[in-house]
């Protein structure tokens, strides 16, 4: 295992969102920002805006990983393009009290079907269910995380049938 | 009139499946003492604070590192590969280590394969446009 594998979390979170020189296997050589590094494969995935607009995402693969050479610290601007890049569109589009309203009725509908659902986090934005999955705003099928996928992807699909139902 | 008699079935043991917490990156589970010591890295210290800052840490890099994946379903993918190769192919799915690329269409110097399966370590790097 190379000493770029050995690293720990908090070691490689200090690249993330800097321009940095990688250099991998074959003398492969890539450059871009860094959004994030991989905590289980230690794979590098990097930014780069491209000419015509559009936004090329290249990743060097843990073990193959040579080398990296950090440059550049992104400003604030690039950060957060940086951070929404991969985030589901519609993160951003809601206001607070819309954000309410969909968290209480996600609520009501999940309690009628007999589910239990707690209000977690800082300000209780955060719909628990059963103690093994959250849900965070906008409230849709996107915004579950569990570590137990069979209930992660049934809970998942009665979000989006109550979503359906609504329109 | 013959009963039938109760012929012995042979039980069929499946092997355990992870149960709901052991999936993750839980120190004490089975799955995190199998791979911490080739896969997983931490900075190994016993002080409680830091190991919840670490776990805050290799959540957020871990998040993003999904929704990559997630953003490169259904896009074309350009595998750079050990030896000289370079193919490429439409990205549909990983398994949780990062070992195997499940993708469609790989196009190769021999042709295309409709279904297929990469070994990451056989990849030196991908790329992909968004």
């Amino acid at each position: 295992m190379s000493e770029w594998q050995r690293k720990n979390p908090l070691e490689w979170q200090t690249y993330v969102n800097k321009e940095v020189k990688v250099t991998a296997a074959e003398k492969h050589e890539y450059k871009g920002w860094v959004l994030t590094i991989d905590p289980v494969s230690a794979n590098i995935v990097l930014g780069k805006l491209m000419e015509d607009g559009k936004i090329s995402v290249s990743v060097i693969l843990g073990h193959a990983v040579k080398e990296v050479e950090i440059g550049n610290e992104g400003d604030d601007e690039m950060k957060e393009q940086l951070a929404h890049l991969f985030m589901p569109e519609e993160s951003k589009a809601y206001g607070q009290e819309e954000l309410e309203r969909r968290k209480s009725s996600l609520k009501t509908w999940l309690e009628t079907n007999h589910i239990p659902v707690t209000e977690q986090g800082e300000s209780q934005r955060t719909l628990c269910v059963a103690g093994v999955l959250m849900i965070d705003p906008p409230y849709g099928p996107e915004d579950c995380s569990s570590s137990n996928e069979i209930i992660l992807s049934r809970v998942q699909s009665l979000i989006q049938g109550h979503l359906a139902a609504q329109e | 009139w013959i009963t039938p008699g109760r012929v012995p079935v042979s039980v069929l043991r499946l092997p355990r499946g992870p149960d709901g917490t052991s999936r993750g990156f839980d120190p004490n589970s089975p799955r995190y003492q199998a791979l911490s010591s080739s896969s997983i890295s931490t900075a190994g210290s016993g002080n409680r604070a830091d190991l919840e800052r670490e776990q805050q840490g290799r959540v957020e890099l871990r998040e993003r590192y999904l929704r990559s994946l997630f953003a490169m379903a259904g896009h074309t993918v350009h595998f750079t590969m050990y030896e000289r190769v370079n193919v490429s192919a439409s990205f549909d799915a990983s398994d949780i280590d990062i070992l195997n690329f499940q993708v469609s269409n790989l196009q190769t110097p021999l042709g295309v394969h409709r279904e297929a399966l990469l070994r990451c370590s056989d990849i030196i790097s991908y790329t992909f446009e968004l």
